[in-house]
C-alpha cells in the first residue's frame, strides 16, 4: 500500500494547486499517516475494532485520488417527508446548495482549499488534512435562526470502488443562531473507505441539532471524526442511527467550554449480518453548570459486533457538572457481539455523573405472553425490539424529523 | 370443548401436575382452587403453550391436540390465559399491541383485520363497558400500571379478543372490592352458551361475583375433588389441610 498512496500523494499535489506552505502542511500530515497507518487494535481507542484488518480484508488495493465526477450517472432522490434545505455533494464534493427557505445573507457557504495546522493526535484526521481539497464551510449567521432543517445528501457515483474519500464539513453556529441538520449517508454498492471530518463551532446560546443516518445496506468503511465545540448556554442534540454500513465508527468529541452548555447524545446500532458499528464519544465538562446525558441502545443479530466507548472527563473547574451515559445492548442470538467500555475521569468535587451498561437476551417469558395474544415469534421479537429502541428514539425533539426517523428504521406507529 | 386425560407435567425433573383429569363444555364456568405449590399455574401454562415443560397425557381442545400448537396458534383457536402476573413491555403502546394482537387473530381466521376506525371504536366501547380510563391505553403496556390496571388490562384484552376458552390464573388477586366487581362484570358480559371459563383462585370471593357450575380441588399436581359452587364455600370454612 505504501507506494501506491505515495503515489497517489504525489500525483494529488500536482493535480491540485496548493500555495507551498499547504503543501507543506500536507505534506507533514501525509508522514505523520504514513509513520502510523491505519489504526489497530494494539491502539487502545481502537481495541474493540481493528481498521487496519477491516480495509485489508474488505478492499484489496485502495486508491486515495479519484477520477474527476461523471456527474450523468446517478440520480437524486430526495426526501418527500418535510420540508428542507438541502445541499447536496457527490464523492464529498458540492454539487448543488438549495436554501430555499432561508434568508439571504443569513448562511455563508464557502468552499475552502486550505487547511490549518492542528494537534490532533489521529492518523486518520492526518489523512484526511494530507488528501482534503474544496471541502466546505459555511456559516450560519448571528441570531439566525434557520426555518427548516437542512438535509446533507451524500452520494458517490458508482464508478468510485476501492476508493479512500477525505471529506470535511466545517460548521459555525454563530452566536444565538440555531440549525437543524441530518445527515444521511452514501448508498453505494462498492467496497470504499470514507473518512469524513465534521468540525462544528455552537457560539454563545446557540442550538444545533444533528441527526445522522447511516441507513440501508452497503460494503462502505467510514471513520467519521466529528469535533463539537459548545460555547456558553449553547446545546446540542446529537442523533446517531448507525445500521447501513459494513463498518462505521462515529468518534465524537464534544467540548463544553463555557458555562450551562449542554449535550444530549443518543443513538441506536441496529446489525445483521457481518456489519461492526462502533460509537465512541468523549465529552470534556471544561466548566461550571453544563449537563451531558447519553443514551445508546445497540440491536444486533446474525454475526454483528456493536461497540461503545463512552467517557465523560470533568475538569477541576467544572464543579456543578451533570454527566450521564447508559448503553444497553440486546442480543438476538449467541454469535453477535457487544462491547462496551464506559469511562468517568472526574477532577471536580461537586459533580453528579453515573455511567452504566448492560446487555442481555430478549425476554422468553415477553416473548410468551405476546404470543399468547396471537402475535408469531418473529412479530413478538420485533415488538419487543422496537420497544427497546423506542426510548431513545423519544429523545428527538425536532417532531418531523422524529416520524421520518421511526419511518426509516420501521419503528414508525401505525397508529 | 376442552378435555384433559391424565396430563402430567413436569419441570426441571420435579412433577407437577401427576394426572389431571378435566372436561370442560361451551358455557361452563369452572373453577380451580387449591393450595400454594398444587400446579394451578403450570395447569394454564401448559394449556397456553409455555416451552419448557415435559408433558404427558392428552389434551384436546375441539376435537384437536391441543398440545402439539404453538401458543399463538392456541391464540388463534379461541384460547386466552389473563396472565396472573401482566408483563410490562417498555416501549410497546398498549393500543398498538391490542390492534396487532385482535388483527393476528382475525388474520389467522380469515377474517377481515379492522382499521384504527374500527379498532378504536371496539376499544372505546368495551373500555367503557369494563369503566377503563382510554388513556392509559395510550400508556406503555403495562409498564407503570398499578396492580388493578394490569388485571383489568388483562379482562379488557379478554373481552376484546372474545375467547372460547377464557383461564383466568389469579385474577383476583391484588384487586380491590371495587376492581373485583369490575372484573367480575367483565365476565359475566362475556359469559354465554358458546364459550367456557377456567378459573383459577385461592380464594372464594371472586366465586360470589362468578357463580361457577363446578369447583374442583387441586392439591399436589391432582384434581381430588369436584363439586358445585357450594364447594368453594366449605373450602374457605376449613381450609385445604382437611382435603385428603
Amino acid at each position: 500500500m505504501e507506494s501506491q498512496i505515495k503515489l497517489d500523494f504525489e500525483n494529488f499535489l500536482n493535480k491540485e494547486k496548493f500555495s507551498s506552505s499547504q503543501i507543506q502542511l500536507k505534506k507533514n500530515n501525509f508522514n505523520e499517516f504514513i509513520k502510523k497507518g491505519f489504526p489497530n487494535k494494539r491502539i487502545e481507542d481502537w481495541k474493540f475494532s481493528d481498521l487496519n484488518q477491516i480495509i485489508q480484508t474488505n478492499i484489496k488495493k485502495l486508491n486515495f485520488i479519484n477520477s474527476d465526477i461523471k456527474k450523468e450517472d446517478f440520480e437524486i432522490t430526495t426526501v418527500k417527508d418535510f420540508e428542507h434545505n438541502k445541499i447536496i455533494f457527490l464523492n464529498g464534493v458540492i454539487l448543488k446548495v438549495d436554501f430555499t427557505f432561508e434568508e439571504n445573507d443569513k448562511i455563508i457557504i464557502q468552499q475552502n482549499h486550505n487547511i490549518n495546522e492542528d494537534n490532533v493526535e489521529n492518523s486518520l484526521v492526518s489523512l484526511n488534512s494530507a488528501f482534503v481539497s474544496n471541502y466546505v464551510k459555511f456559516t450560519v449567521k448571528k441570531g439566525y435562526e434557520t426555518k427548516k432543517p437542512l438535509i446533507f445528501y451524500n452520494y458517490l457515483t458508482s464508478d468510485i470502488t476501492s476508493s479512500a474519500l477525505n471529506i470535511r464539513i466545517d460548521i459555525d453556529l454563530e452566536d444565538g443562531s440555531s440549525l437543524n441538520v441530518v445527515d444521511l449517508s452514501n448508498q453505494n454498492l462498492n467496497n470504499n473507505f470514507i473518512n469524513l471530518r465534521q468540525n462544528f463551532h455552537i457560539g454563545e446560546n446557540a442550538i444545533l441539532k444533528k441527526y445522522f443516518l447511516d441507513t440501508g445496506n452497503s460494503p462502505n468503511i467510514k471513520y467519521i471524526y466529528n469535533n463539537l465545540d459548545l460555547s456558553k448556554n449553547s446545546h446540542l442534540e446529537y442523533f446517531i442511527l448507525s445500521s447501513g454500513s459494513k463498518f462505521l465508527k462515529n468518534d465524537i468529541i464534544c467540548s463544553l467550554n463555557n458555562e450551562y452548555g449542554s449535550i444530549s447524545l443518543n443513538g441506536v446500532i441496529n446489525l445483521d449480518g457481518e456489519k461492526h458499528h462502533e460509537i465512541k464519544t468523549v465529552i470534556n465538562h471544561k466548566d461550571e453548570n453544563c449537563k451531558s446525558y447519553q443514551l445508546i441502545k445497540c440491536v444486533l443479530t446474525d454475526k454483528s459486533k456493536g461497540v461503545y466507548q463512552g467517557k465523560i472527563y470533568v475538569d477541576n473547574k467544572a464543579q456543578k457538572t451533570d454527566g450521564y451515559q447508559l448503553s444497553r445492548a440486546l442480543l438476538l442470538n449467541d454469535q453477535t457481539e457487544f462491547n462496551a467500555k464506559p469511562e468517568l475521569e472526574i477532577y471536580a468535587d461537586d459533580v453528579k455523573c453515573s455511567h452504566g451498561s448492560t446487555s442481555g437476551n430478549i425476554d422468553e417469558d415477553s416473548i410468551f405472553y405476546l404470543m399468547s395474544r396471537g402475535l408469531s415469534y418473529e412479530q413478538s421479537k420485533q415488538l419487543l425490539v422496537n420497544g427497546f429502541l423506542h426510548e431513545v428514539l423519544e429523545k428527538i425533539t425536532d417532531e418531523k424529523i422524529k416520524i421520518f426517523i421511526k419511518k426509516l428504521t420501521g419503528l414508525e406507529n401505525e397508529y | 370443548m376442552l378435555s384433559i386425560k391424565n396430563l402430567r407435567a413436569k419441570i426441571d425433573n420435579k412433577e407437577i401436575l401427576k394426572g389431571l383429569n378435566l372436561n370442560i363444555n361451551p358455557g361452563e364456568v369452572h373453577a380451580i382452587m387449591g393450595p400454594n405449590g398444587s400446579g394451578k399455574s403450570t395447569l394454564s401454562n401448559i394449556l397456553t403453550g409455555k416451552k419448557g415443560y415435559e408433558i404427558e397425557g392428552e389434551v384436546t381442545f375441539e376435537k384437536e391436540d391441543l398440545l402439539k400448537l404453538e401458543p399463538e396458534e392456541r391464540a388463534h383457536k379461541g384460547i386466552f390465559l389473563a396472565f396472573q402476573y401482566p408483563l410490562e413491555i417498555p416501549g410497546v403502546n398498549t393500543n398498538i399491541f391490542l390492534k396487532t394482537s385482535i388483527n393476528a387473530i382475525k388474520k389467522a381466521r380469515g377474517e377481515k383485520e379492522l382499521d384504527a376506525i374500527e379498532f378504536l371504536k371496539l376499544i372505546k366501547k368495551k373500555s367503557a363497558d369494563l369503566k377503563f380510563d382510554e388513556k392509559i391505553l395510550s400508556r406503555q403496556l403495562n409498564v407503570g400500571f398499578s396492580g388493578g390496571e394490569k388485571k383489568k388490562n388483562e379482562i379488557l384484552q379478554m373481552s376484546i379478543l372474545n375467547p372460547k376458552l377464557a383461564i383466568l390464573d389469579e385474577t383476583d388477586s391484588g384487586l380491590d372490592i371495587d376492581a373485583l366487581r369490575v372484573v367480575s362484570e367483565g365476565v359475566n358480559t362475556l359469559r354465554n352458551q358458546n364459550n367456557a371459563f377456567l378459573i383459577i383462585t385461592h380464594y372464594q370471593r371472586l366465586l360470589d361475583y362468578v357463580i361457577p357450575d363446578y369447583v374442583h380441588v387441586l392439591k399436589n399436581g391432582q384434581i381430588i375433588k369436584s363439586g358445585g359452587p357450594e364447594l368453594a364455600k366449605n373450602l374457605e370454612k376449613l381450609g385445604y389441610k382437611d382435603f385428603n
